[in-house]
């Protein structure tokens, strides 16, 4: 059976799956580089390699993400609102809603029974509510961006962020920081920042059904917890892969669904 | 259609090099609801002013401030830096308060830039309403503005001259019209931008060469093979735009045509003809105000939702994309109303908040309209190949 490719170049992250019966056989993940084209290229040669196979034996491939117009190797690209709608239904076929935090984009979506995109909204008017924010924050805390979830947990009396500026909020940090704050406290302050700014979003799609969060911060449990809560929603985790190649993956179906319905069709 | 594009996207096209080079005068207004008749009879040649070309906001900024919609800040930046200078006058009117505060913030401006207030400067006011003693109030403005353009150029404006440029300016409609029906329909054989760029030269060239043109470029469609590959077929509304690359991120690697739209800048305003047998103040202000179909007129949301349905039915839309500039109460507000009420007759709907400018947003614009063009394509195969 054809082995298809997904690749989901992002602002942040570069990643590629490879697909073989809608089942992963590789994947890779990476820091994306100035020139989409190579991180695209980076990344599916990570994913290759994974799975021990060369470019040559990809049947059929899909780009998404801000570089997905420039992978030499893509058969067709796809935008990422799509792609994380599909990949979502993959990681939870019974998602309805899902919310995607990107490096700089947070999109909430709702999904038909098919995984295809009914609704969505992206943010507008900053980046506050995406990786991007967490990351600076994680800088100024001196602490690795994986490390804020577990933090949070620590935390007796979290700091309220009044700005939903990702620079002003940092001068926040900064002046907490200075004044003794513990820094569990301040770290809590970010996620719940971060989850309120990406709950106002999601509402404007009604969220229902089953809900998905993809994208990297799906792994920061203090955002997590405090969406769920902002939400009245239990968010549920997706366990059949990391849910931050859900675009990936979403592409890498869709490449499946496209070679199978020429099949099909022959 | 060259000329077209050449005029649509620069300030200082050719026709308008040819019209001064006689030194015939020139005035620019800014709102679609100054009847541009009026300059025709009087022997000048009215230009819509347009905030193309726009390469920074230090003057824009530093007299309108950070939080208001950047299409009158562009054209105050043009202003200032004297893109404009070759108006003769200009007209100003309350098409919505950020508009309306032009004339304010170019007076100002006026202080401390040279040269950049014209000779002729005037404020054509404009109700919000068409009814009763609006539509009295509306004649009685076009009235003073015909005595002050007679005092200040020394001309006179008859009947005859207003019914003469009424004719004129209703051919060109009469074409538009025509060639529009080429677009909205089943097999449409010129695109979006194409036919974007040939509504906005409408309000920048001289109008018996605009209409020459028009006729050409409508002898050579009609002998065009329908356009390929148009699969989805978009209705564009919202905002002013005086831009055809914002239809163009539509229309470019897709398999989507702007069929439709009902911009500032578009047919919805140049599509209908003014009466031409009645007194020519009349079907103007009729024409002008009373068809008026912009949000910014009071009580006429319905009237609008209807006008935006038949187009969606006669054209056959499959979805529509509705923009609004940053900080657009009006159409920000209405565009909200009217997703509301078209999603629920099944109408996919997306909208959009934009920055004015030569397509600042790009990239965060092309991943929703490519986004909402595939919800669109639902049941279709994902892909052809590159």
């Amino acid at each position: 059976m054809s082995i298809v490719a997904g690749c989901d170049v992002g602002s942040l992250t570069s990643k590629a799956v490879i697909m073989k019966h809608n089942k992963i056989i590789g994947s890779f993940i990476l820091r994306s580089k100035p020139r989409p084209r190579d991180s695209a290229d980076a990344a599916v040669k990570g994913a290759l390699d994974a799975a021990g196979l060369a470019l040559e034996d990809i049947t059929y491939c899909i780009g998404t993400g801000y570089g997905r117009d420039r992978m030499a190797f893509a058969d067709h690209s796809v935008s990422e609102i799509s792609c994380h709608g599909k990949g979502a239904k993959w990681l939870l076929p019974s998602a309805r809603t899902v919310i995607d935090i990107g490096g700089q984009d947070c999109k909430a979506m709702k999904l038909d029974s098919d995984g295809q995109v009914e609704r969505f909204n992206a943010n507008d008017k900053c980046a506050s509510g995406t990786g991007r924010f967490l990351e600076v924050m994680a800088n100024v805390l001196g602490m690795d961006i994986n490390e804020l979830g577990p933090l949070s947990r620590k935390a007796r009396s979290p700091i309220t962020l009044a700005s939903t500026c990702t620079v002003w909020a940092q001068a926040d940090v900064i002046k907490y920081l200075n004044s003794g704050t513990p820094i569990e406290d301040i770290g809590a302050g970010v996620n719940t920042a971060m989850a309120k700014r990406v709950a106002i979003l999601a509402n404007t799609v009604k969220p229902e059904g089953d809900v998905l969060m993809t994208g990297g911060v799906a792994k920061n449990m203090g955002v997590v917890a405090t969406l769920e809560k902002l939400l009245g929603l239990r968010i549920k985790k997706a366990r059949r892969a990391d849910p931050q190649m859900a675009g990936a993956i979403g592409a890498a179906v869709m490449a499946y669904e496209e070679i199978t319905s020429r099949v099909l069709e022959n | 259609m060259q000329l077209f594009h050449d005029v649509a996207n620069q300030i200082k096209c050719q026709p308008l090099i040819d019209w001064k080079a006689l030194n015939r005068p020139v005035v620019g207004y800014t709102c679609s609801q100054v009847p541009a008749e009026i300059f025709h009879a009087a022997g000048i040649l009215p230009i819509r002013m347009r905030g193309i070309e726009t390469d920074g906001m230090d003057i824009g900024d530093a007299y309108y401030g950070p939080f208001i919609c950047s299409f009158p800040k562009c054209l105050l930046q043009l202003v200032g830096k004297g893109a404009y200078k070759f108006i003769d006058g200009a007209v100003i009117t309350p098409g919505c308060d950020a508009m309306r505060r032009l004339d304010e913030c170019w007076r100002k401006a006026g202080e401390d830039y040279d040269g950049i207030i014209p000779g002729f400067f005037y404020y054509f006011d404009v109700p919000h309403k068409a009814e009763g003693h609006g539509m009295e109030w509306f004649v009685e403005e076009i009235e003073y503005l015909i005595a002050e353009i007679e005092d200040y150029f020394k001309v006179t404006i008859t009947d005859e001259n207003l019914r003469a440029a009424i004719l004129e300016y209703n051919k060109g409609r009469r074409l538009l019209s025509e060639i529009e029906s080429m677009r909205t329909s089943e097999t449409p054989v010129v695109s979006g931008s194409d036919m974007f760029a040939a509504t906005i030269a409408g309000t920048v060239m001289p109008r018996a060469q605009y209409n020459e043109e028009l006729t050409q470029w409508m002898a050579s469609l009609s002998q065009s093979p329908p356009m390929e590959n148009v699969r989805k077929r978009i209705m564009l509304i919202g905002s002013i735009t005086d831009d055809p690359d914002l239809i163009r991120l539509i229309e470019t690697d897709t398999d989507a045509m702007v069929v439709a739209e009902n911009l500032c800048f578009g047919v919805r305003s140049e599509g209908r003809p003014v009466d031409e047998d009645a007194d020519p103040i009349s079907a103007l202000a009729e024409h002008y105000l009373g068809e008026s179909t912009c949000p910014r007129m009071y009580g006429r949301y319905k009237q609008r939702l209807a006008v935006l349905k038949e187009k969606i039915e006669q054209s056959h839309v499959d979805g529509v994309i509705m923009q609004n500039i940053r900080f657009c109460d009006l159409h920000g507000a209405e565009n909200a109303l009217f997703e509301k009420d078209l999603e629920a007759e099944g109408i996919p709907c997306l909208r959009l908040e934009r920055e004015y400018g030569p397509m600042i947003d790009k990239g965060r614009l092309k991943l929703r309209i490519n986004a909402f063009l595939e919800r669109l394509g639902r049941g279709r195969k994902y892909a052809s190949s590159n």
